[in-house]
């Protein structure tokens, strides 16, 4: 085996788990994003702050 | 006045031009009558034809009756656009303002396929090696088998200049060959009885716009702190998407998704024919560079179809996942995501697939720009 493949063989596996720590880092990103920010929580928001400006109008 | 002085251009051809003029042809053909990546490959067959003709001024000559250096305006934009990577990053833009997270927010697990499926790069790259390439040259082979056309271009440029061409016209012919490749590929990995698992497809959840705003900031961070050498890449793919998902830039959004991708483009293959010329294309490496480029794709596809189906051991029945999802972790969007629906409808015409596969797709097309970022991190390292 010659050290240009030796290395391949190194960058190999330290490549396919670094994009498996990416990944997992972003999947991660999404399910907290997702937990924080829920689209229910936004609506909820939007229309508080309707209703608000409704009361102040009033 | 003799006949070389009269039409030096045909005086001066020699059968490696033709070839190279003939390669040309074919290009332009498939872009139109088969219209496989006309965007790329019309470009890139009308640039081989121009630097194929003896004496093009379109590529830097010496005058012959000054001896002066006359500047061909392709080597111009090449310094300018693909040597300085402007042009590559400037489409990455354009495509993170196409690019719809959603899909992944309904399916996050499946954004592990896109890493999975880039096992054809590393593969690719040990087995140029093996064929005695020296380490950058075959990084930059390797890098076929991320599916990205733009992705390629940065690492060869970088890595391997000498091999742009015939790396960038592999990489850019297969992925437009993935409704070719794929199938026989996922066929003789998966039976019958895995083809036909059904998946649910999440669609009708709704996403935060905010959750959908902060994404591509975070995962810059995150990539950046993690990995500076990919921000590059990482960075302006997710600009684009900021300025699509943002909602206050509609206008840039639309341009960059586009006027910005179809200009970039138009000027990226006719420059990367610049280095098609016929001493530098018309050699055995180049055939090798092929071979090679259609290893990493059928290995891509091994490696995101063998992961789902090492997922299915713990998952229960009834929760499996299909294994030929897998194979959508490639960056080809969404061509690999079609190819899949259809197979799965041709096995079951009532097993759609759709959503789950563009999920994993859109995964792929995050794993492909993260493996370019770690193989142009890793490689300098070791070379």
């Amino acid at each position: 085996m010659t050290p240009t493949v030796e290395k391949t063989l190194l960058i190999a596996g330290i490549g396919m788990v670094g994009i498996f720590v990416f990944m997992t880092l972003f999947y991660l990103l999404i399910i907290a994003l997702d937990r924080f920010l829920p689209y229910q929580e936004e609506r909820a928001t939007e229309e508080l702050s309707e209703d608000s400006i409704t009361d102040e109008e009033e | 006045m003799g006949f070389e002085q009269l039409l030096p251009a045909i005086a001066g051809m020699t059968w490696q031009n033709l070839v190279m003029i003939g390669v040309g042809l074919l290009l332009i053909y498939l872009a139109i009558a088969k219209n496989y990546e006309p965007t790329l490959l019309l470009p890139i067959g009308f640039g081989a034809i121009l630097v194929n003709i003896p004496l093009s001024s379109a590529l830097t000559q010496i005058d012959p009756a000054t001896g002066q250096v006359v500047e061909g305006v392709l080597n111009v934009f090449f310094d300018a656009g693909i040597a300085t990577e402007i042009f590559p990053l400037l489409i990455f833009i354009a495509i993170g303002a196409m690019i719809d997270f959603s899909p992944l927010f309904r399916n996050p697990s499946l954004l592990l396929f896109g890493a999975a499926a880039q096992l054809g790069i590393f593969l690719t790259m040990m087995f140029a090696s093996l064929l005695g390439y020296d380490l950058r040259e075959a990084a930059s082979i390797g890098i076929i088998g991320a599916a990205d056309g733009p992705t390629s271009i940065v690492v060869a440029s970088r890595f391997a200049p000498n091999l742009l061409g015939p790396i960038s016209v592999a990489a850019y012919s297969y992925m437009a060959l993935v409704p070719i490749i794929q199938p026989p590929v996922i066929r003789l990995l998966t039976s019958r009885k895995e083809r036909l698992i059904r998946m649910s497809s999440g669609s009708d959840k709704k996403i935060s716009k905010k959750a959908l705003i902060l994404f591509p900031i975070a995962v810059t961070i995150v990539a950046g702190i993690i990995a500076p050498s990919s921000l590059a890449l990482i960075g302006f793919l997710m600009f684009g998407n900021l300025v699509r998902e943002c909602g206050v830039l509609n206008k840039l959004s639309l341009s960059a998704q586009n006027e910005l991708a179809s200009l970039v483009t138009l000027l990226l293959g006719i420059t990367i024919a610049s280095t098609m010329t016929a001493d530098r294309f018309i050699r055995v490496d180049t055939l090798i560079i092929i071979a090679l480029g259609l290893f990493a794709f059928i290995l891509d596809t091994f490696g995101g179809v063998i992961f789902a189906k090492f997922l299915n051991l713990f998952r229960k029945e009834g929760n499996k996942l299909n294994p030929m999802i897998g194979a959508c972790g490639i960056s080809a969007f969404p061509m690999s995501a079609r190819v899949i629906h259809q197979m799965g409808l041709k096995e079951d015409p009532f097993n759609y697939l759709l959503m789950p596969a563009i999920s994993a797709n859109v995964g792929g097309q995050i794993g492909s720009v993260v493996a370019g970022g770690i193989i142009l991190t890793l490689v300098p390292f070791f070379a």
